[in-house]
Order: C-alpha cells, then structure tokens, then sequence
C-alpha cells in the first residue's frame, strides 16, 4: 500500500517581525494619543468655553482677587511645612533609619488612601475646638476652624503623603556608596547630606514638592469642611458655582490652572535637565 | 604605618585578619569571592562595625573595640584619612571633573590640581561631567581625588574589575608608582592573582574569613602553604609521590618531556585538548589523577604524553607544605 503523501500546507503569508513592529507601534502611538488627548479634554473644554470678555468681567468685580492670594500664600507655607518637616521623614524612610519603618509607611499611606472630605470630617476631631489641640490653640489664640492657620493644615493633610512618597524614592535613588565615599573623602553626615545626598536627589525632590503644590493649590475636600473662610481658589469655584452657575465660575477655573502649573512644569523641566546631566 | 588587627563577624563565619603595611609598601588580600576580603577594606575604613579590632595608621588610633579594659575607639570615617576605590569609582555625577578631584580639599592650588590631572593623564577633562567619561578616565579621575584628599592610606577593592587588560596594567603601574612616590600604605583586594601579583610586594590569601598565608607573591605561588591554597592560586591536581608525600602540579609550570632534574615526571594518556589563549591546555590521565598542563602545541586525545611538572610543592599527609 503507498503511503499517502504528507500534506503540504500552502504557504500562508504572515507578516515578518518588522511589519509586526510597525504595526504595534501604531497601535502603541494611536492609544497614547487618544489616552492623552482624553487627560487633556477638560483643559481643551475649560479653553473652548471661556471668553476674553467674560474673564474680564469675573476678575474685574471688587475683591475676585482676593482667593487668589489666599491660596498663593497657603501654598507657599504649606510647601515651607512640607519641605521642613517632610524632607527629613523622607529621608530616614528612605534610609531605613527608623525603627518599624513600615508603619511609619502606612501612616503616610493612610494620609494618601483617606479621602480628602473624610480627613476634613477627621480633621474637626482632631483640632476643632472642642478637641485638646483645639483647646491648645485657643490658648495661643489661634483656631484650627475656618481661619488661615485651618485652611494650611487642610492643604498639608492633602499634600503631604504626595510629597512624602515622592521624596522618599528621590532619596532612595541615591546610591549609599556615593554617601560613604563624601564621608571618606572628610565629609561629616550633615555636609554629606548637603553636598550629596540633597544636589543628587534635587530633581526627584523638586518633582515632588511640584505634584505638592499643585496638590495644595487644589485641596477642596478637607478645605471644604474646616476652612470655608478664608476663601481660597478652589472653594471660590465652588461657591460661584453654586451661586450664579458653571459660565461666572469658569474664569477662576483657568486662573487656578494658570497658577498651579508654571511650578510643576518648571520642576519637571529643571528635573528632566539635570537628570540628563547626571546620566550623560 | 597601617597596623591592623581585626575580627568582625559575617553571617557564615567571622573574618580575622592581621596585617601590617609600612608606607609605600604594598599588600594584596586575595581569595575567592565571599571569602571576607572587602571586610577587611570596610572595617579599616570604619563603614563596618568590627567585634574586636584594633587599627592604627601613621600613629593615629582609628579603632580600639572588644578589649577588655581597653576604652573603646572608633575614629568616625570622616576623620580617617583612609582613600577607598572601589569598582564602580564612586564620582559624583552632579560635579564636574574638577570639583569631584576637589571635593575633599577646596583649597587644593591650581597648580596642584593641574599636576596631579596631568600625572593622571586627565587634564583636558576637568570641565566634563562623570557620566562623559569611559571607564579608565573615571577611575583616573577618582584615584586623582584620593591623591588630593591627601589620604594616608590607599585601599582598593577590585578597582579594576571589567576593564580590559592593557589599562588595568596602564593603572596598575600607575599605582604602584603613586604609592610609591607618595609614602602610603595601600591595600589590594583581588580575586585574581595576576592582578594581585602585579601590584603587590606581599600576597596574603583569605579564605572564609582566615588568614591561610602571607609572605612574596613568588612565595604564595611557588610554596604554598597548604593544598587549599594551592588550589586558590591554580594548582589543579595533587599527584602521589615517594614517602607519602602528594605534589602540587600547576598547569602553567608543567614542561614537555622527560626532565627528572627540574620536577617531577608524569606519564599518561591526553584525554582532550582545549585552546587557552595562545596555548592548549591538555589534560592527561595520570593513573587515575587527571593532571591539567597548558602546552605550546596541541597534542590529540589518546596520545601518551610525558611531561615533567616544574619544581611541585609537597604536602604532607594534613595537607600542608611537606
């Protein structure tokens, strides 16, 4: 009996590797695109709907200002508390110099995970002024409620694990041998720290402390409960939105832009320089 | 003077080590990886807290600890004087050449700055960053700030590790002539013995944290001590001969043919043959001991060969020098 032949399957074309690629790399460009012109909607929307004569006419009417300087000034000591009392924290997080590091890291986490409204709700238990602290304060005549003070602790609450987090990994990225080679090379730990550990985590640090800003600059959920007065930017969106409707409150929507992004795309633009130099 | 006599514990086994090294001489720890060498380098530095040591350098006490009734010194490394190069050379990436060769002395002249970038052949580099430069000119420029720190010892641990042969010699010799010129005791630790050999005027061989020998590099190499470090420097078979003593055959000094005046003469058949560099490296059953010899011409599998093994080492019956 002959054996039957073998069949041969007729040749399939398939497309070579390169083909492949050129496709998948379409494919790859196509969704960033659709992904970041989706991240980019609201701004091209909030840019579609504004007028140069309603903008002029938000920003013209007595005190519109005033928020503005509000937040500016609650930014900037939010950031001074952050860069004070955070870059350290980083710092031995970073190192592992504290001892049970992990829950030092889920003290920070739970900053991060609680919504900004609840840590608001939370925050009036904590230094409301029926509370200890709150009892504290009033003893140094301040209050934690609807004052300036109020208004800087809500925007630490909701930058600070941004810049905590953010920090950390920009002093983890800092290779320990380099810091053992300053000190062998005569310097003592604090010299160390600033003239390495500190230059050579700058961009990290300086793109933290720019996601804190704008963070701080955008803080509403825990600013909304313990510091309505004084008002910054966010709550002034808010509240014109409530009162005369969403085109009188758009205005300050782009101020709030304006003001919040030139830090970050510095820091981000500085961080991406200096990264290059380090590397080559 | 470097006068150091250490005992720090590891996770496997606890390193000891005792070594003196006068100004511009120069020591070489070498030994397998993991056997305790970089320990060593760490604890004179102070970047490793010792169980009991007791270090000095040039008259100064770096580190007294786990002496009884002896109060407890431990000089922080900032205050050391101790140069360390490691692998990786360690320069700051955010500093240019110049700064990085002056970051221990911003005093340093011009002119001295200038001296030592052209000893070091690195003058045209001195605006460059570090990530610009290649492997030879980062470890130039690192050594050229050690030498400006004006660090009284010089400790180097594999420096040269991934850089091909011509420059580790070119720095090599660099070294040696720094070290010489500048009166300082320096350490090598290596895992291969050429680099070893060719830096150091005293070999001492660590293994899992012990000291097993020190003396010349021609010493260590020709003597050694016992059948493990025999092995550590390349001897490859142990074959028995007369009164119960066993030779240590190294491949490199195994000569073809029969010359019972210069060693001791081995007969077998070639059971492969493999090229080694610009030679071939036979390996001969020997009545039952397979015996390596790197020969200038191949010879085939099956052949009977004679060779004659160069001056062998005897153990004894422990293992150590007959």
């Amino acid at each position: 009996m002959a054996a039957s032949p073998v069949p041969v399957p007729a040749a399939t074309v398939r497309p070579g590797p390169g083909a492949l690629r050129h496709v998948s790399g379409a494919i790859g460009l196509g969704g960033a695109l659709v992904i970041w012109l989706a991240l980019l909607g609201p701004v091209i929307a909030l840019i579609t709907h504004l007028s140069w004569s309603a903008i002029r006419a938000a920003l013209s009417a007595p005190g519109a200002l005033d928020p503005l300087v509000v937040s500016l000034q609650a930014g900037a000591v939010t950031l001074g508390v952050l860069m004070l009392l955070g870059t350290p924290l980083a710092w031995a997080l970073a190192r592992g110099t504290l001892p049970f590091p992990r829950l030092w890291e889920a003290g920070v986490l739970a900053c991060l995970l609680l919504p900004p409204l609840v840590i608001g709700l939370l925050l009036v238990f904590m230094v409301g002024p029926y509370t200890i602290i709150g009892q504290w304060l009033a003893g140094l005549h301040l209050s934690a409620t609807n004052t300036f003070l109020a208004l800087v602790i809500a925007e630490v609450y909701e930058s600070a694990p941004y810049y905590v987090l953010g920090a950390q990994a920009a002093f983890a990225g800092v290779d320990y041998r380099l810091e053992q080679q300053a000190a062998l090379l005569g310097d003592p730990p604090l010299r160390v720290l600033r003239r390495v550990s500190m230059p050579m985590a700058a961009p990290g640090l300086a793109m933290a402390l720019a996601v804190a800003w704008a963070r701080a600059m955008g803080a509403f959920g825990a600013v909304v409960i313990v510091a309505y007065h004084p008002t910054g930017l966010p709550l002034q969106i808010w509240t014109t939105l409530q009162e005369t409707g969403l085109p009188s409150a758009l205005p300050f929507a782009l101020v709030l832009l304006v003001v919040a992004l030139p830090l970050p795309l510095a820091a981000y633009a500085w961080s991406a320089r200096a990264r290059r130099r380090h590397r080559g | 003077m470097l006068d150091a006599d250490i005992e720090v514990d590891r996770r496997n086994f606890t390193v000891r080590a005792a070594l003196r090294v006068a100004p511009g001489e120069r020591l070489a720890l070498f030994g397998p990886s993991g056997a305790g060498k970089t320990t060593v380098l760490e604890t004179i530095a102070g970047l490793v807290p010792p169980r009991r040591a007791r270090i000095e350098l040039a008259g100064r006490l770096l580190t007294a600890a786990g002496t009884p009734g002896i109060r407890r010194v431990a000089v922080p490394p900032w205050q050391r004087r101790v140069g360390l190069l490691r692998q990786e050379p360690g320069l700051f990436p955010h500093l240019t050449v110049r700064d990085n060769l002056r970051y221990s002395r911003r005093a340093a002249s011009d002119l001295e700055l200038t001296e030592v970038a052209a000893a070091l052949g690195i003058g045209d580099l001195l605006s460059a960053h570090p990530a610009r430069l290649s492997g030879g000119q980062a470890h130039r420029v690192a050594l050229g700030r050690l030498l400006l720190a004006r660090c009284e010892a010089l400790l180097l641990d594999e420096p040269y590790t991934g850089l091909d042969a011509g420059l580790r010699r070119t720095l090599t010799e660099l070294v040696v002539r720094l070290v010489a010129d500048r009166a300082v005791p320096a350490i090598l630790v290596a895992h291969e013995l050429d680099q070893a050999q060719a830096f150091a005027g005293t070999l001492m061989v660590l293994d899992q944290g012990a000291v097993l020998q020190a003396g010349t590099p021609d010493e260590v190499v020709l003597r050694p001590a016992s059948q493990r470090v025999a092995r550590l420097v390349g001897y490859g078979a142990f074959v028995p001969v007369s009164g119960g003593l066993t030779a240590g055959v190294h491949p490199e000094r195994v000569v073809r043919g029969d010359h019972p005046d210069r060693g001791i003469v081995l007969t077998g058949l070639v059971a492969d043959v493999l090229p080694a560099g610009a030679l071939w490296q036979a390996r001969l059953d020997v009545s039952g001991t397979t015996v390596t010899a790197r020969l200038a011409e191949p010879e085939p599998a099956g052949t009977k060969l004679t060779v004659t093994a160069l001056d062998p080492p005897l153990f004894g019956s422990e293992g150590t020098l007959a």
